[in-house]
């Protein structure tokens, strides 16, 4: 369980990086904190011929808070963002799905960039960006574009991503200030990969009616999946009565061909995204209640 | 694949060595230094025995590279007693609550302490769990090392108001 | 020469024990907490290759064909081997049942998925993964053998072609008139349960590092390697070598649970060192190789039991039919898991007569090896959800239809239909110690509380039996006739009256050495660290088997304490020439050597041994001027298996009672266990401390078996776990706080009253789990009869429910 022959290059600026993974005649993949690309390196799944780390990039590590959206660096490591009061106020979402990454010792290294461009089916990073509109900002050979997190996931462990591309940054819109969240999932030990997972955002109008839903799920399949049709038919609703129950029954009946593996059939994940949807929803429904009567005079 | 040369400081001990990029930090450790005591259990990040110290911060050395390990400072379980053979107040809790039986995760679940302890040696039984949920033991089933931890934090906080008093 | 060893703590010859009995710091921690131990992985040998092996992607396939010139070039390779060279210089793997086994490296076909096709010896283990890469195998795939029970219809495609049949073993043994006790009974429940492949796991890996000199033919094996004196000889037969060219070092190892049975990479990479012109050959399993095909997967099984019941809810009959999938071969040993039950077949129980129907199978699976516990774990879970099967039947608590069925403590020592023996017990003292300490009548107003509330919670209430000190004899109805085991001790004493023992096996974490060194130094009156042990290879240790079947703290004992005695002996004839008198006016007392109703005639350990190194010319004449003593320990009247398998094999029979709570996630299907309590009678506690971290230790691993651990394959015998992401330990978060209790019977047949226990809680732990689960799904008509009850499989019994969802 050894790596297979690589190079390894440690690239000081982006568009060095840029143009070493932009080298057509060689598989260049960048290497971030290793987390999920070593593991594949070891058991030789993955086999580059040449890494590039992004690591002896200045710069690529912080977490600015530029009003309306906090701009968090691609390699800064999910220790940074469980560690930080800003992320943890403004966007709390995001802070609780970091505490939810692995454990301690994974989140010293492993970064923000790197959840992202691997976009395993099963990890929160992915489900939080699109729930809360992130954007990508990437560098690659033909210059800097946005990619937002809807359009970012495209398949299993597979992102928008062109050659040679890399992302530097995540663009994370703030909790607005009667949003409520809610971040539920199911793993069956603390610490590993989710079965499945929601994470949901919800706004009250004046009549505690839900104004504004969102539930994205993770690990039923091979992207964050959003179900944009129940969202719909929550909207309008006082979160009240079987509402949860109903919110769940639709989610779960929404979810095409969710995974099937070793620890769940596609039956238990789609009860389970509907259990978890429901208990997201009920977390974010009472933060919005608060936010909402703390926001109040 | 040509060799990189790296400059790292392990145990307070500076070295200079040709790698090969693919080279894990935990072999590099184990192999080239002869630094034994971080071991191997799983190369794929679960397991915790192969964690070590870099720049102050336990991480798995099987999941890092020992090219990436340039310009870095290492502590590896050699590190931890003192060079009189005193053991360390956290071994000495380990020692002294049965924290360990085969001791082949040992090493890897002190420096995860050790880490835990620097940061905040008064931590709740909930952190301290977030932390030894990542290290794996076979041997102890955990009660002995969550008792080994509260005493260590102990340990280490009475030699904190010794230091501080001193 | 028979030998006292002494029975009770009182008979050791101190005033006052300093260390036996006492929560004893361990002497092996410095070194393991400083990094200092030498694991396998830390050998480095001179000249030294790694070797790394090649395998079968495919369950069942035949090899019509390998090329391995390409790696034999590589860079850093030294040696290649395949299947060719196995034929040439190996035998077929010796198995249970005998006739099983393959060679190393497969040659006509591959058998389960990982099963080794080729090696690499070089230069580093990243070359001689480099080298398998370049070696290829034309495989035609053939249809895999997956359920036992297809595996057994006479159209099967063949594991092993030339056994003409899947079935390893098919036999019944009845003991005592069990279809009339069936006829007889008030009621008889039957159901049938399903206890999925799960194994050992240690932190630590197999690994080994081999010499085979090919002119010579001797051998040398570092490893970390339970049983140095088996392996040896494994190897021995292996290579077809005379055993005595056969030299084994064991390294402390990390940990094995039986589960270190690395056996074929061993003997692979012999091969390669004897193809290197003799150089040592490392080889490390990796985890995914260990997951995927290495000596850890036990318990592959299906039940069906039934149980037979009079009207004083006394059970009159117990009847078990097993199917047990060993996978492709039998060199794991994974049968002696079937056959060890005999031991303790009806538990804590009086049930007089009982049979079982058992039949081995081969299929497209890695062979099963033993695990912790070694068969019993899966039976008790069977007789335990029997026996709640039956009390709710019969409207009886759980705890108190126990009760009424345990074996009285007059009646020990005590023989079981299926032959064995009981050396002692207080079954009801540890009932109700147990339920005392988990507060059960408590438990029971907090469960029916929570009912009400619709919450799924359960309470169990298991026991078990722990048999201790195992002999070969338990293994006889599965092809392993011999009995006795062996383990022995050398002390010695210096000029300076420093102790040193001499013993044949290594470390793996049971704090043996720092049990032997309170040992010599309570029965010379020493410091502890007067004492030093010292673990010799296998040419020149004393006879040695090492841990495994809850032995070794009971075998060690009586070996050090049979050669403190021979040195007492030996020591006391010198005392008595030097102090002229006869040797049995000597008596050894608080470390003097004194002569009996003399005040002040007496001499140190010390002041002796100086006399015999230094001065052998004082000696009395036929006295072997080495102050040092050897003794070789084998348990006690083991007898030789009967036609149907009834023998005295092991020697000594540990209970417990465990009570445990669950709650059960009605959206999720997740069990919590929210109180764990349990009581367990283990004899006298040598080292305290040790045997409680035994006791913590195997109730993880029990709780694992019960909620987490499986091997998955797919319809295809695909193995679906070979990471530790999928195969899943349980982590200090799965592992409930324990309060416990202890009674001590001490055994009248062991050295100091000691019985085993290394094994410990993961007899009762699932079947303990499993009876809460059950408990709590009880009300709502479904019931759990697969292990691990893990979150898909009770969520899909909830969904079958009638109950809330
Ligand atoms: C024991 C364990 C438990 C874990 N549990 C969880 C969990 O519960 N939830 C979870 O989400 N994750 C979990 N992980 C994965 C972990 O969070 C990883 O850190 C993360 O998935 C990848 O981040 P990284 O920085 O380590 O990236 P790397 O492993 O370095 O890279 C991953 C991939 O992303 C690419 N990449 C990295 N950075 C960039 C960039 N800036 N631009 C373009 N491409 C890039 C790499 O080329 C590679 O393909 C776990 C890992 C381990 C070992
Ligand atoms: S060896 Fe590194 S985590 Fe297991
Ligand atoms: S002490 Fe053996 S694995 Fe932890």
């Amino acid at each position: 369980m050894k790596p297979a022959p690589l190079d390894y290059a440690a690239p000081t600026s982006l568009t060095e990086a840029v143009t070493l993974l932009s080298d057509g005649d060689r598989d260049c993949i960048v290497i971030a904190g290793g987390q999920s690309l070593m593991p594949m390196l070891n058991m030789r799944l993955a086999r580059p011929d040449l890494l590039v780390d992004l690591s002896r990039i200045a710069d690529l590590d912080y977490i600015r808070d530029d009003g309306a959206t906090l701009a968090i660096g691609a390699m800064t490591t999910k220790r940074a963002v469980e560690h930080s009061a800003v992320v943890a106020e403004r966007q709390p979402l995001l802070h609780a799905a970091t505490c939810l990454v692995g454990h301690p010792q994974i989140r010293n290294r492993g970064t923000v960039g790197g959840s992202l461009a691997h976009a395993d089916p099963a990890a929160e990073y992915p489900a939080v960006a699109v729930a809360t509109d992130s954007e990508m900002r990437v560098l690659g050979p033909a210059g800097e574009r946005r990619i937002g997190a809807a359009d970012f996931f495209v398949g299993y462990l597979t992102t928008a991503l062109a050659p040679g591309e890399v992302i530097v940054e995540v663009i994370v819109p703030v909790l607005g200030a009667g949003t409520g969240w809610g971040l539920a999932e199911f793993s069956r030990r603390h610490g590993d990969f989710a079965i499945a997972g929601a994470a949901v955002t919800v706004e009250l109008d004046s009549d505690r009616c839900c104004s504004q839903v969102r539930i994205v799920l993770f690990g039923v399949a091979a992207t964050p999946v959003r179900l944009a049709q129940v969202e719909d038919l929550l909207r309008g609703e006082a979160p009240e009565g079987d509402f949860y129950r109903r919110a769940g029954e639709a989610v779960s009946e929404a979810l095409d061909q969710p995974l099937s593996d070793v620890q769940a059939s596609a039956d238990y994940r789609r009860h389970l995204a509907g259990v978890l949807s429901r208990r997201g929803l009920a977390e974010a429904v009472g933060r919005a209640a608060e936010r909402a009567g703390r926001s109040r005079p | 694949m040509s060799k990189a040369q790296i400059h790292v400081t392990v145990n307070g001990t500076v070295y200079e060595a040709a790698v090969e990029p693919r080279l894990t930090l935990a072999d590099f450790l184990r192999g080239d230094l002869n630094l034994t005591g971080t071991h191997v259990g799983c190369e794929h990040g679960v397991c915790g025995a192969c964690t070590v110290l870099v720049d102050g911060r336990a991480v798995r050395s099987c999941l890092m590279l020992a090219v990436q390990a340039d310009g870095r400072e290492i502590a590896t379980v050699e590190s931890l007693a003192a060079s009189d053979g005193r053991l360390h107040p956290i071994q000495e809790a380990f020692a002294e609550e049965h924290g360990l039986q085969c001791g082949f995760c040992t090493p890897g679940f002190l420096l995860a302490v050790h880490e835990l302890l620097d940061h905040n040696p008064d931590p709740t039984e909930e952190l301290i769990r977030d932390v030894l949920g990542g290290q794996l033991c076979r041997c102890t089933g955990y009660q002995s090392i969550l008792r080994a931890v509260h005493l260590a934090a102990a340990k280490v906080r009475a030699v904190r108001t010794a230091d501080a008093h001193a | 020469m028979a030998i006292e060893i002494p029975n009770r703590l009182e008979d050791l010859p101190v005033e006052e024990l300093r260390w036996v009995g006492r929560h004893v710091r361990r002497r092996e921690d410095p070194s393991l907490l400083t990094g200092r131990t030498e694991f396998i992985d830390d050998v480095v040998l001179p000249g030294m290759l790694h070797c790394a092996i090649l395998r079968s992607p495919f369950p069942h396939a035949r090899i019509t064909g390998i090329d391995a010139t390409q790696a034999e070039a590589a860079p850093g390779v030294t040696a290649v081997v395949t299947g060719a060279d196995a034929q040439l210089w190996c035998n077929p793997a010796r198995t249970a049942p005998e006739g099983w086994g393959t060679l190393c490296l497969a040659t006509d076909k591959v058998r389960y998925v990982g099963e080794p096709v080729a090696a690499v010896a070089a230069s580093s283990r990243y070359l001689a993964e480099d080298a398998l890469e370049l070696i290829e195998v034309d495989y035609e795939p053939l249809d895999p053998v997956v359920d036992p029970f297809a595996a057994m219809d006479p159209e099967s495609p063949l594991v092993i072609e030339d056994k003409g049949t899947n079935v390893m073993l098919q036999r019944v043994f009845t003991w005592g008139e069990v279809d009339r006790a069936l006829a007889e009974a008030a009621q008889v429940f039957t159901e049938s349960f399903r206890w999925n492949r799960l194994g050992a796991n240690p932190t630590e890996t197999f690994g080994a590092v081999c010499a085979w000199d090919p002119l010579t033919l001797d051998l040398t094996v570092h490893g970390s390697i339970q049983s140095p004196s088996s392996f040896g000889l494994g190897r021995a037969a292996d290579l077809g070598i005379p055993s005595n060219k056969v030299n084994v070092k064991s390294h402390p190892h990390g940990g094995s649970f039986g589960g270190k049975g690395g056996a074929r990479g061993a003997t692979i990479a012999c091969l390669l060192s004897r193809k290197a012109d003799g150089k040592p050959v490392k080889w490390i399993e990796d985890r995914t190789e260990y997951l995927t095909a290495g000596g850890s997967q036990a318990w592959d099984r299906h039940y069906e039991a039934s149980l037979a019941v009079d009207e004083d809810a006394r059970v009159t009959a117990l009847a078990v039919t097993l199917v047990d999938d060993l996978g492709a071969t039998g060199e794991g040993f994974g049968a002696i898991s079937a056959a060890k039950p005999l031991a303790a077949f009806t538990g804590p129980y009086t049930i007089p007569v009982a049979r079982y129907d058992l039949t081995l199978v081969a299929t497209n699976k890695v062979p099963a090896s033993p695990y912790r516990g070694m068969g019993p774990p899966p039976h008790f879970f069977v007789l335990e959800q029997m026996m709640d099967i039956a009390a709710r039947g019969l409207a009886i608590d759980p705890a108190e239809f126990r009760r009424r069925n345990f074996i009285p403590p007059d009646q020990f020592p005590y023989t079981i239909p299926s032959g064995n023996e009981y050396d002692s017990g207080s079954y009801e003292e540890v009932l109700d110690s147990a339920l005392d300490l988990a507060g059960y009548e408590e438990l029971r107003k907090l469960q029916a509380e929570a009912r009400t509330e619709g919450r799924i919670v359960g309470v169990g209430v298991a026991s078990a039996i722990e048999p201790g000190v195992f002999d070969w004899n338990a293994y006889a109805i599965v092809g392993m006739p011999q009995t006795g085991v062996p383990e022995g001790a050398t002390v010695s004493v210096d000029i300076t009256g420093m102790i040193t023992v001499r013993v044949g096996f290594a470390l793996e974490g049971q704090g043996q050495y720092t049990l032997v060194s309170q040992l010599v130094a309570d029965y010379f009156a020493v410091e502890m660290d007067a004492v030093r042990v010292v673990q010799l290879d296998t040419q020149s240790a004393p006879p040695s088997f090492g841990p495994g079947g809850s032995r070794l703290g009971v075998a060690i004992s009586g070996a050090v304490l049979g050669a403190c005695r021979r040195l007492a002996e030996k020591l006391a004839a010198v005392a008595a020439g030097l102090l002229r008198a006869e040797p049995d006016e000597i008596e050894l007392r608080d470390g003097r050597f004194r002569v009996k109703g003399r005040p002040g005639s007496e001499m140190g350990v010390a002041q002796l041994a100086g006399t015999m190194l230094a001065r052998s010319d004082l000696l009395p004449p036929d006295i072997d001027p080495r102050p040092e003593a050897t003794h070789v320990w084998t348990a006690p009247g083991r007898t030789a298996a009967d036609e149907e398998g009834r023998a005295k094999s092991y020697l000594t029979a540990a209970q417990a009672v465990h009570v445990v709570m669950v709650e059960i996630d009605p959206d999720t299907g997740f069990v919590e266990i929210v109180k764990y309590a349990l009581a367990d009678d283990c004899g006298t506690r040598l080292n305290p401390v040790v045997v409680e971290g035994q006791t913590e230790g195997s109730v993880a691993q029990g709780i694992g078996a019960a909620l987490f651990e499986e091997y998955v394959y797919d319809d295809r015998a695909q193995p679906l776990t070979t990471t530790f992401m999928d195969y899943l330990t349980p982590t200090v978060n799965d592992v409930p706080a324990l309060d416990k209790a202890v009674v001590v019977t001490p055994s009248p047949f062991t050295p100091l009253g000691a019985k085993g226990c290394g094994e410990g809680a993961i007899h009762t732990t699932p079947a303990a789990v499993m009876c809460a689960v059950n408990d709590a799904l009880a009300p709502l008509g479904v019931m759990a009869r697969e292990v691990p009850a893990s979150p898909h499989r009770v969520w899909e019994l909830l969904r079958r429910s009638e109950g809330p969802s």
